[in-house]
């Protein structure tokens, strides 16, 4: 499913007028983790990236069931969206041609494999900004369904 | 009997949570909620609309195990998770936390604060943090 202009706009860092997101993967039993994240970034019309870089819990959960759900948690600004899809870690060590639903390994981490180089967190104040940032890969996320969060009309599938 | 400190409590209750539920067979919903109560130290209780218990009551029925992510601006200020059982009663959604990790990016990201003594998580709270909720 094609992410809109608007969408695309909202996947990038709040100092770049996007936004932090909350991340939910569960493991097979449906236990589920629910974390912010600031490395966002949405990759070619469907996919979503986000750094690999204290995602302990979220790669336990995703090496046994490739599913998440994104959504977009400050500022709102009326971008009451929730992205769900296949959900996976693109991995330094990935062969260059491993594909995952049509995003190749090698141009996800060319573009995306530094990213604390490309877009450092420059806007994040310096009590919560990590001492080192460490990437082991990019969390890659397939959209294949939008639906609104928004209270009154949860559920409503978007696009 | 977990108790949420002073600080969390502010946050939760003004902000709300991304709250992720999940199927038996591990597929996933999120629904939002910007507003929360918190009773008794550790229950949380979330009002829904009909178009929310629409969209998770299933879900709840048959794995009533839930994350609540913090909403808005304390998705970055209070950077906690707290986990636990919900079940809905009428439309509030009552989620009793019995598990509560730390998910402010760094060394210290997952990990689980609850084991803590009650004092020491306070401690752990406020050395982290100036503040003791949301911006008014």
């Amino acid at each position: 499913m094609k992410l809109t202009e608007e969408m695309k706009d909202a996947l990038k860092p709040v100092g770049m007028g996007g936004c932090v997101v909350h991340l939910t993967t569960c493991n097979l039993e449906g236990v589920c983790n629910t974390v912010g994240e600031r490395f966002v970034a949405h990759f070619q019309d469907e996919f979503i990236l986000i750094a690999d870089m204290f995602a302990q819990k979220t790669k336990v959960n995703l090496n046994e069931n490739p599913v998440g759900v994104i959504t977009i948690a400050h500022p709102v600004k009326g971008r009451t969206w929730a992205f769900r899809g296949p959900c996976t870690v693109i991995q330094w060590g990935h062969p260059d041609e491993y594909d995952f639903h049509g995003a190749k390994a090698g141009d996800v981490l060319r573009e995306w494999g530094n990213w604390s180089e490309k877009e450092p967190p420059s806007e994040v104040p310096p009590d919560i900004r990590p001492p080192v940032l460490v990437q082991r890969g990019v969390i890659t996320l397939k959209v294949d369904e939008i639906y609104s969060w928004g209270p009154s009309e949860a559920g409503r599938s978007i696009l | 009997m977990i108790t949420l400190t002073p600080r969390m409590k502010n946050w939760l209750e003004k902000m709300g949570a991304h709250i992720g539920t999940a199927d038996k067979k591990g597929f996933p919903t999120v629904i939002v909620v910007e507003t929360a109560k918190v009773e008794g130290g550790g229950t949380v209780l979330f009002k829904l609309t009909a178009a929310q218990l629409a969209q998770v009551r299933a879900n709840i029925e048959e794995n009533p195990f839930v994350a609540l992510g913090p909403g808005g601006l304390a998705c970055i200020r209070a950077p906690y998770q707290y986990k636990g059982p919900a079940k809905i009663k009428e439309s509030v959604l009552e989620v009793q936390v019995t598990e509560i990790y730390c998910t402010k990016p760094g060394p210290e990201a997952a990990a689980r604060l609850d084991i803590l003594p009650k004092e020491d998580m306070i401690k752990f709270d406020d050395t982290r943090w100036r503040d003791v909720g949301p911006p008014q």
